[in-house]
């Protein structure tokens, strides 16, 4: 029998991606399968012979629990301040390491991306001495120019600041993908901008913005999952109590705190499908308005 | 059409090929090399089991390490001599056709690493040592040893009997006390002696002499108010002049290492508990609030105990180690983390003293414990409690966890051990008859007593840690309100 062009296409392709497609199954839906059950039961891992139905009772509990509000009010206060910033300072590195007139591009673009490659873990511990209210060298540096610092990572306003710092540290993949996009950018567009009189500003707002506008949307769609899923500086700093006064008890430490510090696994996997709603709503939001402020080109 | 379907079926054959190769476990591979395994991880390999008997017909016994002491890699190899003597051609495993097996397991790993073995019905048979706030987690689980002890198949001769007894729990005696830790106070004499002042006392009852020839009841007030003199500031100026500046803090007067407010609310404030006598109503009793409200003032008021930032600047935590605190209420584990201990620097010249009169008028040398204990899942409790008590009566452990033995008969060779470790103090050996005597000035209540709910409730109290030493403006007295409240909100399950 001899098989259609389209339809030996069909069959490589589906050939070559189920490996990805039975893995994501085994891997993936069947553990969120698993935490579906899991979160319509009491279990507790030290003792599974008492594992039983509870019904929707831990997701009733969702809604008079304050800390899945509070967790998630802090968890929003860091993607205000951090999403903005991580999208304009990797845009902007990415302009600057761009930048034709730039000695030595190759050796920035490599420097602004190789703090990703040190672990999270060891990165967070050099920035807990470094913002140190007595020791810390940040602190000595305002301390200089006459400006006291602030308690970076023990206060309730200023530990937001602080780790965001932290996170600006890991931004060399964001900037890439930016500079991924610029690269792309016709010069044809700027050189037309130009004969029409446009500055450096309006060339940036009208033509820029518009082109990367996909890799910012792009970065904006893996910094927001990255927020809500932003768990290890705020437990390496505060050993996963969420301190100072639950300022940096993000929703992924609070459903760890259940999870693996209470055992109460039950309650962790319902906040796990919180946070899963909560993330799929945002990015589907993001993608219906995407047409309003994302440039598609002529398929727009 | 005959060469498309064969690079078809290869094609397929290998994408299945690749995810049976993803899907399919990995068997466990002994290792010999038990060092080499990463920190955090599985440091000795489990054998394999079916019906807890290993491959050759033997009676598996597993040893699970990590709980407490034990889990650092300096200790592993006096763990696996035990083992390996016991599994000997002439030992005493081998002579009851026993397998013994060690898993040690990074602390901050273990809790997890055991409830999932417990899920999933792969438990080991013995744990420990494991100190009262890892017995309050899993205390449930862990068998009646009571006949063991009768038969005298776990040795508890030479034991004080009311350490055996703090084990039974519900009527079940839950494990056997291995090793205690009272706590004092290490001071550095360096610092002593730069400010003039006196040495604490090593003996309860002796007075301290302040410098103006006073003597005085060698109780908290005191140490307040030496505390004071011991702080500096980068300028030199000490914590009673008043061009004390308590934002350029070089040198503080003590610092409690590694404990909790409930520790800290016992050494201060006396003997308490955090439950009511009626097992489930919280409370934070008056010696505790006046305790809390003491070492408040000290870390915000006199500026005289470190701060969590000045914790984190100072020798990463270890403070007492960074040479800036001049006196530090611990326990005797502490002899592990202190000058010629890994990667310190170097305090040479400390030595210890008793424990200050709690604000209640008694002195309380609040108490560590780790004791061993057998699941009550195992399939051999006979053969777990044969290889527990061999494993209790190892003197090289003993000595490798730091651990004063319970056994009074045991403690000389233990000191001796220390004195050898820390031979090179001068100018006089550490005092360790202090730390003998304050076993008998233990609370009654133990400090890290069960509550209801006990991880949360405990989380609850770890949170006023945290506050105590990140917000200097608390009010303490609503704060223990708030902290109440919140413990009568855990002890109902909620």
């Amino acid at each position: 029998m001899m098989l259609t062009l389209p339809r030996r296409e069909s069959l490589w392709g589906l050939a070559f991606v189920s490996p990805w497609i039975l893995g994501a199954m085994v891997f993936t839906l069947l553990p969120m399968g698993a935490s579906f059950v899991i979160s319509l039961t009491n279990f507790d891992p030290r003792y599974p012979d008492a594992v039983h139905s509870v019904g929707l009772a831990n997701y009733q509990r969702l809604l008079t629990d304050p800390l899945v509000l509070q967790s998630l009010g802090v968890t929003l206060k860091f993607a205000l301040v951090m999403l903005p910033l991580t999208l304009g300072v990797s845009l902007g590195l990415a302009m600057l390491v761009n930048n034709p007139q730039l000695v030595g591009r190759n050796i920035f673009r490599t420097l602004f991306y190789m703090p990703t490659q040190i672990p999270i873990v060891a990165t967070t511990l050099i920035w807990q001495g470094v913002l140190n209210l007595h020791t810390g060298w940040l602190n000595y540096v305002l301390g200089v120019f006459g400006i006291a610092g602030p308690d970076w990572l023990n206060s309730t306003l200023w530990v937001y600041p602080g780790l965001s710092l932290i996170s600006l540290w890991g931004t060399g993949t964001m900037m890439l993908i930016a500079l991924a996009g610029l690269q792309s950018v016709p010069t044809e567009l700027y050189e037309a901008a130009r004969i029409d009189g446009a500055g450096r500003w309006a060339q940036f707002r009208n033509v820029t913005i518009p082109m990367v506008s996909p890799v910012l949307f792009y970065n904006l769609i893996i910094a927001l999952i990255g927020t809500f899923q932003y768990f290890t500086q705020a437990y390496v700093l505060t050993n996963g109590r969420g301190d100072p006064d639950n300022a940096t008890l993000f929703f992924n430490l609070n459903l760890y705190r259940e999870g693996w510090r209470y055992y109460d696994m039950g309650y962790a996997a319902t906040l796990a499908w919180l946070l899963f709603v909560i993330v799929l709503a945002l990015t589907v939001v993001l993608f219906r308005t995407r047409s309003r402020w994302v440039y598609e080109g002529a398929a727009r | 059409m005959k060469r498309n379907d064969w690079r078809t079926r290869i094609t397929l054959g290998i994408a299945a090929l690749l995810v049976a190769g993803a899907c399919t476990p990995q068997a466990a591979t002994p290792s010999p090399d038990a060092t080499a395994r990463p920190t955090g991880a599985l440091i000795t390999a489990q054998p394999s089991s079916a019906g807890g008997l290993t491959s050759d017909g033997k009676i598996l016994v597993r040893w699970f390490v990590g709980l407490g002491t034990g889990g650092n890699p300096e200790q592993l190899g006096a763990e696996s001599a035990a083992v390996a003597k016991c599994n000997a051609a002439d030992g005493p495993c081998t002579k009851a056709n026993i397998k013994l097996a060690l898993e040690v397991y990074q602390n901050d790993v273990a809790y997890d690493t055991l409830a999932t073995q417990i899920a999933t019905r792969n438990a080991p048979d013995i744990i420990g040592p494991i100190g009262v706030r890892a017995l309050n987690g899993f205390g449930d689980q862990l068998l009646d040893l009571s006949k063991y002890v009768q038969a005298k198949t776990l040795d508890t001769a030479g034991i004080e009997k009311n350490l055996v007894d703090t084990y039974i729990v519900n009527g079940k005696q839950i494990g056997i006390p291995y090793a205690v830790y009272p706590s004092y106070m290490y001071y550095n004499k360096a610092l002593f002696k730069e400010a003039g002042l006196k040495e604490p006392p090593h003996k309860v009852g002796d007075k301290y002499t302040l410098p103006n020839g006073s003597q005085v009841d060698w109780n908290w007030d005191t140490v307040a108010q030496i505390a004071k003199i011991l702080t500096v500031d980068s300028k030199g100026n000490d914590a009673t002049k008043a061009g004390f500046d308590p934002k350029n803090i070089a040198q503080f007067g003590f610092d409690f290492q590694w404990t909790d407010p409930r520790g800290w609310a016992t050494a201060i404030g006396g003997s308490g508990s955090a439950v009511a006598a009626d097992g489930k109503t919280a409370q934070w009793p008056d010696n505790w609030k006046k305790a809390m409200q003491w070492y408040y003032d000290r870390l915000w008021k006199d500026h005289t105990a470190p701060t969590q930032d000045y914790i984190t600047a100072l020798a990463g935590g270890n403070t007492f180690q960074s040479g800036k605190v001049a006196m530090d209420f611990v326990h005797t584990w502490y002899t592990c983390c202190v000058y010629p201990g890994d990667n310190t620097t170097p305090v040479k010249d400390w030595d210890i003293a008793v424990a200050p009169i709690a604000l209640d008028g008694k002195i309380t040398a609040k108490l560590h414990a780790d004791t061993m204990g057998i699941l009550s899942s195992t399939l051999h409790a006979d053969a777990a409690a044969l290889a527990m008590n061999f494993i209790m009566t190892q003197p090289e452990i003993v000595v490798t966890y730091g651990a004063m033995p319970a056994k009074a008969a045991d403690r000389k060779a233990f000191f001796d051990a220390l004195d050898k470790k820390f031979e090179k103090l001068d100018p006089t050996k550490v005092d360790w008859q202090v730390a003998s005597s304050m076993l008998s000035y233990t609370e009654s209540v133990n400090h890290e007593a069960n509550m209801p709910n006990f991880l949360k409730s405990d989380a609850a109290i770890k949170q006023l840690q945290s506050d105590m030493l990140t917000n200097g403006a608390l009010n303490i007295e609503t704060r223990l309100g708030d902290l109440v409240k919140s413990l009568q909100g855990t002890f109902g399950g909620s």
